[in-house]
C-alpha cells in the first residue's frame, strides 16, 4: 500500500537556528504513529510544517501521492489533513455545534449568491451539514453541548469539541497535539476510548504528539522520538519504551561511579 | 415594583400582529382625528416626533403632549393589544404554520402600511423615517466589517461616498438635464426602473474601491489595517473634492425624487434578509471563525483571505447601496459630508447597538439616529449628551447593547397564548 | 535653490506639530496597546489652555516680566495644567475600560474627543480666539531665505522636548517601566510597579507635550478653532502609526516626513491635493512596510 503521508528528510532553519534536522515520516492509510520527545524539540514544529503554517526550508511532503510543500493551510486540511492544537484554539463567541458546522467549510457546494439568497441548494447544502454535524456530536459525546459557546465547556469537552471539528473536515490523517494536555485521569481512559472508536469508526490514519508515556504506549503502532529537532530512535513501543537513548531523554544519563 | 413587573406581564400574551394592529389603529387615529386632538391640547401642531421637540422647545406644554401620546399611541396600541389579543393569536398561529416567507412579508407589509400612514403627516417625518432606514443599512454593513470580521475599518464613510457619488452620477447623467453632465440620455420614466440598478452600481464600485483596504488586511494586523483604512477614508473624500467633474467641493445636486419612502423599505429589508441568510450560513459563519482564531480556520479548510475579501467588499457593497440612496433622499450629496463626523456617527451606531449582531444594528441605528433627531433642540447638547452615552454602554456593556444575538423572525412573530415551542435556535 | 532652503524650513516647522503630537500617541499606543483617539482633542485643549495663560500672564506681568519668562512660564504652566486633563481622559476614560476590548476604549475616546470639541463650543461660544504672540516676530533673511525667530523656535523647542522625552525614557525609572510595558503588558505590574501609575503618567506626559505644540502653533497661526484638534490630530495619529509601534522616534521621524510630504506636495501641486497624495504615499508606505518604520515585530490585533 502505498504511504498516505510522507515525508523525506525535511529540515527547517529559523533563521540561522536549525528547528529540525532531516525528518523522515512514512504513514499508511489507517495507522497510528506518535512524536514523543521533551519539551522544545520541535514537536509542534513538525505539525506546523507539515500542516503548512510553515514551509520547510528543505525536503519533500506527500500528501495521497500530491506534494503539499509550499501549498496553502486551507488546501492541505481540505486534502485531508486534519488536525487539532496544542493550545486548544476555540471559536470564543461560537457554539458547539457551529464549530463542527464550520469545519465543513470545504465541503460546501453553495455559492456566495445561493448565501446571500437562501437558495434551495444553499439550504440543502445547510441541511445535510448539519446532520453530519450531530452525528459527529453523538460521537464525541458532546451533543448536550451543542447550543453551548464552546468556552463555556469543561475542559475535557472543549478538547472532545477540537477534536470533533478536526473530524467534521473529513481528514483522512488526522494531526493529535498533545490531545491530554491537562486532563484528569478519568478524562485521560475516556479520550483513549474516543481516539480509539474514532479510529475504528472513521479509518483514519491518526498522527499524535504527545508527553504522557501511558497513552502512547496504549495507542501507537509506531513511535519516533524527537530530540532537539532530530529523531533519535523510533520503532514500535516495546522498542522505544526500553531505548536507552529515551530514557536518557527523558530522565537523564545514568550515572556511574 | 412588583406592579410595575405585573403590567408588563399582562401584555405578554400579546403577539407581534396585535401590536401591529394596534398600531395601525393608532396611525389611522392620528391621521383623522390628529389636528383635532392637538387643537384641544393646546398644541401648535401635531407633535412630529412624539412630541419630543416640543417637550424640549417649550416645557409648558409637556402635559399636553403628554396627553397627546396617551390618546393617540399608548391608549389605542396597549388597550386595543390586550383586548384583541385572542384574536391575533389565532391569526398569528395561523401566519406561523404558513411558510415562513408568507409570514414575513404579511407582517412587513401590515408594518409599512403603519409606517406609511405616520409618515404621511409630515414630510419632516418622512424624512427622518428614509434617514434612519438609510442608517440601519449603513450600521449593518459597518458591522460585517467590524462585527463580524472583526476589523476596526475606518473607511466605511469613503465606501459610502463611492456610492453615493456613483449613483448620483449615473442619475443625473442618465434621467435629468443638468449643468454637470448635459441632457438626460435616457427617457425620464426609466428612471424609477433603473434606480435598483444604479444603486447596485455604487454598491459594485464601493465593493472594488475596498479591495484597496481588503488586499492590505492580508499582511498587516487589525491596528494598521484602521490607519490604513482611515488613510483610504481621507483619500476618497479628498479625490471627491478635488474632482470637479462630480462638483468639487460644491458637491452634486438635483437629483431625481426615486428613493421614495416604499423604495428605501424595501432596500432596507432586502439588505437585512439578504445579510441574515450569510451570516447565519456557513460561508457568513466563516467572518468569525478567522476573527476569532485565523490560525483554527485556517487548518479547518477555510479560505481566510477569501473570507476576509468577501467581508470588506459585502459590507461596501451595501454601504455604497446606503450611499446611492442617502445622496438620492436628501437629493444633494457633498464631499464634507463623509468625513470624520460621519464615521464616528457610524461607529457610534455600531457599537451601540451591539457588534455581530443584525438586530443590535437596527436597534444601534433607530436609537442614534431618532435620538439624534429628539434632541435636536438643544442643540449643541446634543452633541455631549449622545456622546456620554454611548461612553456609559462601553464601560457597561463593551460589545455594545445587543451583541452576538441573532435575528429569529419566527420568533418575533410567533402566537403568545401558548409555550413555545421546544428546539429554538 | 532659496525656494527649496525657505520651504525646507516650513516643512520643519509644520513636521515638528506633528511630531510632537503624534509622540503623545506613540507612548500611549505603545505602552498601553490603545489608540487614545481623543488625543487630538486634547491637544486642542491644551492650546486653550495655553491660551488663556498666556492671556492671563500678558496681561498681569508684561510690566514687569521679560517677554521670553512670560514664554517659559506660559509653557510650563499650560504642561502642568494640561497634563491633569491627560490624567482626566485616562481615569474617565480609559481605566474603567481597562479589562474591555480595545476596539469599545477606541470608541470612548472618540466620544470624549467629540465632548471636548462641543464642550469647548458650548463654553466659549462661536467666537474664534487668537493666541497672543508671545514675542516679538523677527524676520532673518539669510541667502534670499526668509523665516522668522517663531518658525526657529518651534523646530527647536520641539526638538528640544523630544530630547528630554528620550532621555526620560532612557534614564528613568518610569521611563524605563513604560519601555518594559510596551514590550510585555503583564509583566511589569507583576514586578511591582502599578499600571494605575504608569497609565495616567503616560497620558500626562502626551497632554502635556501636545499642550506646548499647541502654545507654539498658536504663535505661528493665532486663530484657535474648537476643530483644530481634529485637522492636526488625525494625522499625527496616522504618523505615529507609520512610525511604528512602540518607537517614540519613529513616530517623531513619521511626523516630520508627514511635514514634508505635505509641504512639498504644495509646491508642485494646487493645494487641495495635499492630502489626497500625503494619504496615498501612507497607504503606500503601509501596503508594503505593514509594520511601519521602527515597529516591533509582534503586533496586536484590536481584538473583540
Amino acid at each position: 500500500m502505498a504511504p498516505l503521508l510522507e515525508v523525506k528528510d525535511m529540515t527547517h532553519y529559523f533563521g540561522g537556528l536549525r528547528a529540525v534536522n532531516n525528518f523522515n515520516l512514512s504513514i499508511e492509510p489507517g495507522q497510528i504513529c506518535g512524536l514523543i520527545g521533551p519539551n522544545g524539540a520541535g514537536k509542534t514544529t513538525i505539525f506546523n510544517l507539515i500542516s503548512g503554517v510553515y514551509t520547510p526550508t528543505e525536503g519533500e511532503i506527500e500528501l495521497g501521492g500530491h506534494n503539499i510543500k509550499g501549498v496553502e493551510i486551507h488546501h492541505i486540511a481540505s486534502m485531508g489533513l486534519g488536525r487539532t492544537f496544542q493550545n486548544l484554539l476555540l471559536w470564543r463567541h461560537m457554539n458547539v455545534i457551529d464549530h463542527i458546522r464550520m469545519a465543513h467549510y470545504s465541503q460546501l457546494n453553495y455559492t456566495l449568491f445561493g448565501a446571500f439568497f437562501g437558495t434551495p441548494k444553499c439550504r440543502q447544502e445547510e441541511k445535510l451539514v448539519k446532520e453530519n454535524s450531530e452525528k459527529l456530536l453523538e460521537v464525541f459525546d458532546i451533543k448536550q453541548f451543542a447550543y453551548n459557546l464552546a468556552g463555556n465547556l469543561p475542559y475535557g469537552a472543549q478538547r472532545r469539541v477540537e477534536m470533533a471539528r478536526a473530524m467534521a473536515t473529513n481528514p483522512k490523517i488526522l494531526f493529535l497535539d498533545e490531545p491530554t494536555a491537562g486532563m484528569t485521569p478519568d478524562e485521560l481512559m475516556r479520550m483513549i476510548e474516543i481516539i480509539r472508536q474514532v479510529h475504528r469508526d472513521f479509518g483514519v490514519a491518526i498522527f499524535l504528539i504527545e508527553h504522557r508515556m501511558r497513552f502512547v504506549m496504549e495507542l501507537c503502532q509506531y513511535i519516533q522520538t524527537l530530540v532537539f529537532g532530530e529523531v533519535i530512535a523510533e520503532g514500535p513501543p516495546e522498542e522505544i519504551q526500553n531505548n536507552p537513548k529515551v530514557i536518557e531523554a527523558y530522565l537523564g544519563k545514568e550515572d556511574v561511579h | 415594583m412588583d406592579k410595575i413587573k405585573n403590567f408588563f406581564r399582562m401584555f405578554s400574551v400579546v403577539p407581534l400582529a396585535g401590536w401591529l394592529f394596534g398600531s395601525f389603529v393608532a396611525v389611522l387615529l392620528e391621521y383623522y382625528l390628529g389636528d383635532a386632538i392637538s387643537y384641544y391640547l393646546y398644541l401648535p401642531k401635531i407633535p412630529v416626533l412624539f412630541g419630543t421637540l416640543i417637550m424640549l422647545k417649550e416645557p409648558m406644554l409637556i402635559p399636553s403632549v403628554l396627553a397627546y401620546d396617551l390618546i393617540i399611541y399608548a391608549l389605542p396600541i396597549l388597550l386595543l393589544g390586550k383586548m384583541l389579543a385572542p384574536i391575533a393569536n389565532t391569526i398569528a398561529a395561523r401566519l406561523d404554520r404558513m411558510p415562513l416567507w408568507v409570514a414575513t412579508l404579511v407582517h412587513l407589509v401590515a408594518f409599512y402600511g403603519i409606517l406609511h400612514l405616520w409618515a404621511g403627516i409630515n414630510d419632516y417625518r418622512v424624512l427622518v423615517v428614509k434617514l434612519t432606514m438609510v442608517s440601519i443599512i449603513l450600521t449593518i454593513s459597518l458591522n460585517i466589517i467590524n462585527g463580524y470580521q472583526g476589523e476596526f475599518s475606518c473607511s466605511h464613510p469613503g465606501f459610502m461616498a463611492l456610492g453615493a457619488y456613483t449613483a448620483s452620477a449615473l442619475t443625473l447623467l442618465l434621467f435629468t438635464d443638468d449643468k454637470m453632465f448635459g441632457e438626460a440620455l435616457l427617457p425620464a420614466a426609466m428612471g424609477p426602473w433603473l434606480f435598483p440598478l444604479i444603486l447596485v452600481a455604487g454598491g459594485a464600485v464601493a465593493a472594488i474601491g475596498s479591495l484597496a483596504v481588503a488586499i492590505p488586511s492580508f499582511r498587516t494586523r487589525g491596528d494598521y489595517l484602521a490607519i490604513i483604512s482611515l488613510a483610504f477614508m481621507f483619500i476618497v473624500k479628498s479625490a471627491v473634492e478635488n474632482l470637479e467633474i462630480l462638483g468639487g467641493p460644491r458637491g452634486l445636486s438635483s437629483q431625481p425624487d426615486y428613493a421614495s419612502l416604499p423604495v428605501v423599505f424595501i432596500w432596507v429589508a432586502l439588505c437585512v434578509w439578504i445579510i441574515h441568510n450569510f451570516t447565519t450560513s456557513i460561508m457568513g459563519k466563516a467572518l468569525n471563525a478567522v476573527r476569532d482564531s485565523e490560525a483554527a480556520a485556517h487548518s479547518m479548510t477555510v479560505n481566510t483571505r477569501k473570507t476576509k475579501v468577501t467581508a470588506f467588499m459585502f459590507g461596501a457593497f451595501w454601504a455604497g447601496v446606503a450611499g446611492g440612496l442617502f445622496a438620492h433622499v436628501l437629493r444633494y450629496v457633498n464631499p464634507s459630508t463623509f468625513g470624520i463626523q460621519k464615521l464616528a456617527e457610524v461607529l457610534a451606531m455600531v457599537y451601540f447597538g451591539g457588534l455581530n449582531s443584525i438586530y443590535g444594528s437596527i436597534v444601534g441605528a433607530v436609537s442614534i439616529s431618532v435620538l439624534g433627531e429628539a434632541l435636536r433642540p438643544l442643540e449643541l447638547f446634543k452633541w455631549i449628551i449622545i456622546p456620554l452615552i454611548l461612553i456609559l454602554v462601553m464601560i457597561f456593556r463593551p460589545h455594545g447593547l445587543i451583541s452576538f444575538t441573532e435575528l429569529n423572525v419566527k420568533e418575533i412573530m410567533r402566537p403568545r397564548d401558548k409555550k413555545p415551542s421546544e428546539g429554538v435556535e | 535653490m532659496e525656494y527649496f532652503l525657505q520651504n525646507l524650513i516650513n516643512a520643519l516647522q509644520w513636521g515638528s506639530f506633528y511630531a510632537v503630537i503624534s509622540i503623545g500617541y506613540s507612548m500611549v499606543y505603545g505602552v498601553l496597546m490603545l489608540f487614545n483617539f481623543a488625543h487630538g482633542d486634547i491637544f486642542m485643549v491644551g492650546t486653550y489652555i495655553g491660551f488663556g495663560i498666556a492671556s492671563l500672564l500678558l496681561a498681569l506681568c508684561s510690566a514687569f516680566l521679560p517677554g521670553w519668562m512670560i514664554f517659559v512660564l506660559t509653557v510650563v504652566i499650560t504642561m502642568f495644567l494640561a497634563s491633569f486633563v491627560g490624567v482626566f481622559v485616562e481615569v474617565v476614560g480609559y481605566r474603567p475600560l481597562r479589562g474591555a476590548p480595545r476596539a469599545s476604549a477606541a470608541i470612548t475616546g472618540l466620544m470624549i474627543g467629540i465632548i471636548f470639541e462641543t464642550g469647548n463650543l458650548i463654553i466659549l461660544g462661536a467666537q474664534r480666539f487668537s493666541f497672543p504672540p508671545l514675542m516679538e516676530s523677527i524676520s532673518y533673511n539669510i541667502g534670499g531665505v526668509y523665516f522668522t525667530n517663531v518658525k526657529v523656535l518651534i523646530i527647536v523647542v520641539s526638538l528640544v522636548l523630544m530630547l528630554a522625552l528620550h532621555t526620560f525614557i532612557q534614564k528613568s525609572k518610569w521611563g524605563m517601566a513604560m519601555r518594559a510595558m510596551s514590550y510585555d503588558f503583564l509583566a511589569v505590574p507583576l514586578m511591582g510597579v502599578s499600571i494605575n501609575i504608569i497609565a495616567p503618567l503616560t497620558f500626562a506626559i502626551g497632554a502635556g507635550l501636545a499642550s506646548v505644540a499647541g502654545i507654539l502653533y498658536g504663535q505661528a497661526y493665532p486663530v484657535l478653532d474648537p476643530y483644530m484638534g481634529i485637522l492636526l490630530g488625525w494625522k499625527a495619529f496616522v504618523a505615529a502609526i507609520l512610525g511604528g509601534r512602540g518607537s517614540i522616534m519613529g513616530a517623531a521621524l513619521a511626523g516630520y516626513l508627514l511635514g514634508f510630504i505635505e509641504i512639498f506636495v504644495a509646491m508642485v501641486f494646487p493645494s487641495t491635493f495635499r492630502d489626497l497624495i500625503a494619504y496615498s504615499i501612507i497607504l503606500v508606505i503601509l501596503t508594503f512596510r505593514p509594520r511601519g518604520f521602527f515597529g516591533m515585530a509582534h503586533s496586536t490585533r484590536l481584538r473583540l
